[in-house]
């Protein structure tokens, strides 16, 4: 047995055990230690992250109709396993103490959530594993299953938005499977190494045809636009810790499969060639802009929501156009930028997503004008979502702000201003929407429901502290996870970065261990010249400036709805919601569809169509 | 270079700068009265007002993260003057240039808003909302401007920017290779500053409905020394990308003096914007003209 099989064989017994005891009070906590036994068996490969070990092959494997279908990990499927594993891991640490027990006692069925997040695990595991096209759908199959399985739990409202995702999910797949046949009408082979190929010498058109179908089928999954719709409220609604699971990672196994066939199979180089007729565009610059857009709308779409895991999901739409955007670019550090910041964002949205949680599992609420002032009752949580938002907003010393320089310093290498102001409008956007969140959540006036909440218990803060030092740490040493993107290009055929422990050496370089370490230094002395200052006195918070009124606790003195009146004077005439009418548009039309034909088929006229029917048929026997 | 002399190096230029933008501020406030037919403050006042402030006797904490915003502000722009080459001094340029730089600028900016928001005074939260909304108005310009003068020189590092401006005479200073960038920086000189006409994010002269509602001695006394790095970072920002940057003190510090000193004296005479204006007026011109010399260095 090689440490694949373990790995696959223990999250099949995770997922059995999550179904038989996920009831029981120790269940999460077995479950937990399952997923840090899947860990441990990554780690028997992490020869695969260093570039010393190329690929780990499967004891399982057979064949079907003269293909072989097997299942292998090389550096791509380690590094994203990586994240998965780790991602199911805290999530399954957070649910498993009390957030676990009050979930069971209002309804929900704690066997049902841990067995749908360790099923998620293992089908992402399985299609990460994937070594040919025909067990890269099977497993896209079964992710899509899966997702929807978590996504669906907590029922009403939430079925909806899942029932949502599935009709986007099918429609997506259905197109991954024309690209798929295509390819095997090709090439012959459901093989990867002949796709590759084969590649250099396809027509223009059926790579066409090939690309559009194959990003559209993945691009659902990532929900790049246009089909970003269904996401934000499908992640939003999913219960808990599920929601944290499914925003790092879940929609990543779209970008894994974009990799893994136009990146590494078909070849970035062989899109510049493709040229859009009548513009100066090729199919890279469309992608780009693809990439681009789905950096901007969907993170001012999030500028608007009240809800904070709306807020967070929007943004977790937002931030797959950043990982898009570096790896259509290609170069060494875009790419490098890319993927590291599948992993970086993972790490800070898991941790934002349960902040919010722990915030509504003392509140009861996450709406955003519900809340205030829980910095001096949840002071950790709020730490948590500190270092979140600095990530998410891509500023240093978090992990966040390495990756998004990556992309950026790439787009000046490319020579691509527009793509660069593009991507810097989200990160603004970006800035303004979370600062409304850890504003409207955890500063300002405390209500007086609130004023005897109490922090989160230890099983939810701990998790978040443990990912918060990822953060910090990874954006403190980003060569830790550098030298894993770097073993990924190697690979998949990218130029690989040249970096060190602290960042990259180039001209114009960047230093992470001299910047952070001058910041923190800097705060330092920040803290020094504060207290050189007289002694000051901490006052209530209603002792305040209020105009010559006296406050109470009953006067409601916060700011929060309509955050940025200004900003939407100008640009809020520009929310049309013309995606939402595109979508309405859509169902109608299939919907009038679906009634003639069953007019068609079953009230018209049957008799004339057996006849038709007849007639074509006598016709092509005689003729 | 040796690794104590770059300490000292990083010691000694947040020093500088605090002294560079007092007299900034002086500067600052001569021009405001020269304009308004006053005499103006005395040399030593901005330093007096430091220890005015500092030394209160009423200092009003509202809470850790009232304080913590106030130590991000200072220590954010402390840490960011080691990004900016000076004359003799080029600190940690080589490990992390323009866009490092710009983003390191936002620290103290955050620190300041998660500090205002502490305060629980809605008052205060209006005017950090309307900061953010202006910061989103002059960075997307900035940005630009950043994008075309690294495009150009062929690096983000500041230092090597001085140095390739510094190979010939005024010809290959970047005011002469890209001059509608330079205009573009210059527009957007007084926003970045937070000055006339587009302090009303500060609200300065109706405290409060502004981001400093609740801030009162050494809090107020952080955001000074805050103004002051802001100031200089300003002047040096854009003599660095477009004035050829400094080889000696003695050329250097008339061209960053310069260059804080036009937007004063031309903004002292406009009224204010609001905020959305602030917008419309900062993605309209500056971006139509920085677009349009993006076109020209990029042919």
């Amino acid at each position: 047995m090689t440490a694949l099989d373990y790995l696959l064989l223990i999250s099949a017994i995770t997922v059995v055990i999550a179904l038989l005891a996920g009831n029981m009070r120790v269940g999460g906590w077995l479950v937990t230690i399952l997923y840090a036994l899947q860990g441990a068996a990554l780690l028997m490969m992490s020869g695969l992250g260093y570039s010393t070990l190329t690929v780990v092959q499967s004891s399982l494997r057979f064949n079907v109709l003269s293909e072989q279908m097997l299942w292998r990990f090389d550096a791509l499927s380690w590094f994203f396993a990586l994240i998965t594993i780790g991602a199911g891991l805290f999530c399954s640490w957070f649910a498993s103490g009390e957030w676990g027990e009050k979930y069971r006692d209002n309804g929900g069925s704690l066997r049902l959530f841990h067995g749908a997040l360790a099923l998620n695990v293992f089908t992402m595991l399985v299609l990460l594993a994937s070594g040919d096209l025909l067990t890269l759908f099977i497993g896209w199959e079964l992710v899509s299953w899966a997702s929807f399985l978590i996504m669906a739990l907590a029922g009403g409202k939430a079925f909806n938005y899942a029932m949502r995702y599935i009709s986007y999910a099918f429609a997506g797949a259905m197109a991954v499977l024309g690209g798929l046949l295509l390819i095997y009408a090709e090439v012959g082979s459901f093989d990867f190494q002949s796709l590759k190929e084969a590649a250099p010498q396809m027509q223009a058109s059926t790579l066409w045809l090939l690309v559009v179908l194959l990003t559209a089928g993945f691009g659902v999954k990532m929900a790049i636009l246009p089909f970003h719709l269904w996401q934000a409220k499908a992640y939003a609604e999913t219960p808990g810790p599920g929601a944290a699971f499914l925003g790092a990672i879940s929609s990543r196994m779209g970008l894994f499969a974009f990799i893994v066939v136009i990146v590494q199979l078909i070849g970035i180089s062989r899109l510049v060639e493709m040229e859009i007729p009548y513009t100066f565009l090729d199919a890279q610059d469309l992608l780009a802009w693809i990439a681009v857009f789905t950096i901007i709308i969907p993170t001012y779409i999030a500028l608007r929501q009240h809800d904070a895991r709306r807020l967070l999901a929007w943004h977790g739409v937002g931030q797959t156009g950043y990982m898009l955007l570096g790896l259509v670019i290609a170069n060494d550090l875009g790419s490098a930028g890319g993927l590291m910041h599948v992993f970086n964002y993972a790490s800070y949205q898991a941790m934002l997503f349960m902040a919010v949680v722990a915030v509504m599992h003392r509140t009861g609420t996450s709406d955003l004008n519900k809340l205030g002032g829980l910095f001096t009752r949840m002071p950790l949580s709020y730490l948590a979502m500190l270092i979140g938002i600095i990530g998410l907003a891509g500023l240093p010393p978090m992990n966040g702000f390495v990756s998004k320089w990556l992309i950026y310093r790439s787009l000046i290498v490319d020579g691509s201003p527009l793509l660069f102001i593009a991507a810097v409008i989200g990160t603004l956007g970006t800035i303004l929407s979370v600062y409304k969140l850890i504003h409207n959540i955890f500063l300002g006036q405390l209500r007086v429901e609130h004023a005897a909440v109490r922090e989160a218990p230890l099983s939810m803060v701990i998790p978040m502290m443990l990912l918060a030092a990822v953060v910090f740490v990874t954006g403190y040493f980003p060569g830790l996870v550098l030298d894993w993107t770097s073993a990924v290009q190697a690979s998949i055929g990218l130029p690989v970065l040249a970096h060190h422990l602290g960042g990259v050496d180039m001209k114009g370089g960047l230093d992470m261990i001299w910047i952070v370490s001058v910041l923190l230094v800097g705060f330092g002395f920040g803290t020094l010249v504060f207290f050189l200052g007289g002694r000051s006195k901490r006052v209530h918070q209603l002792d305040n400036y209020a105009g010559g009124h006296f406050l109470t606790a009953e006067t409601r003195y916060h700011y929060s709805d309509n955050f940025y009146p200004g900003l939407m004077h100008l640009i809020g005439p520009w929310y049309r919601n013309s995606f939402e009418w595109l979508e309405r548009g859509v169902i109608s039309a299939v919907d009038i569809l679906s009634t003639a034909m069953q007019g068609l088929y079953r009230n018209a006229h049957p008799s004339y169509l057996l006849l038709v029917a007849v007639v074509f048929a006598l016709s092509w026997v005689i003729v | 270079m040796h690794f104590y002399e770059l300490l000292v190096e990083l010691l000694l230029m947040p020093i500088l700068a605090f002294v560079i933008g007092l007299a900034m501020v002086l500067m600052m406030r001569r021009i405001g009265a020269r304009i308004q037919r006053r005499v103006g403050p005395p040399v030593l006042q901005p330093i007096y007002d430091i220890i005015k402030l500092y030394s209160k006797e009423t200092q009003i904490s509202h809470g850790l993260m009232h304080e913590i915003g106030i130590i991000m502000a200072v220590g954010g722009f402390i840490a960011a003057m080691t990004l900016l080459p000076v004359p003799g001094m080029s600190g940690l340029t080589d490990k992390g240039g323009a866009v490092t730089l710009a983003y390191m600028l936002m620290i103290p900016s955050l620190g300041m808003a998660l500090g205002v928001g502490q305060c629980a005074n809605p008052n205060g939260s209006i005017g950090i909302s309307r900061a953010l909304t202006a910061m989103l108005a002059y960075d997307i310009p900035f940005i630009l401007v950043i994008f075309g003068a690294s495009y150009v020189y062929g690096t983000t590092n500041l230092a090597e920017m001085v140095a390739i401006q510094q190979q010939q005479d005024v010809s290959s200073w970047g005011i002469v290779q890209m001059p509608l960038l330079a205009l573009t920086a210059l527009l957007i000189l007084p926003a970045t500053m937070g000055k006339h006409p587009f302090e009303i994010y500060v609200a300065p002269s109706e405290i409060a409905t502004g981001p400093m509602v609740e801030m009162s001695g050494k809090f107020m006394g952080g955001l000074f020394v805050m103004q002051c790095f802001q100031l200089y970072t300003a002047g040096v920002i854009f003599t660095t990308l477009f004035l050829g940057g400094g080889v000696y003190w003695i050329t250097f510090l008339p061209k960053i003096f310069l260059v804080v000193a036009i937007p004063m004296s031309v903004a002292y005479l406009f009224p204010r914007y609001r905020t959305e204006d602030v917008l419309r007026l900062m993605w309209k011109w500056p971006m139509l003209l920085g677009l349009i010399g993006l076109a020209v260095v990029m042919k």
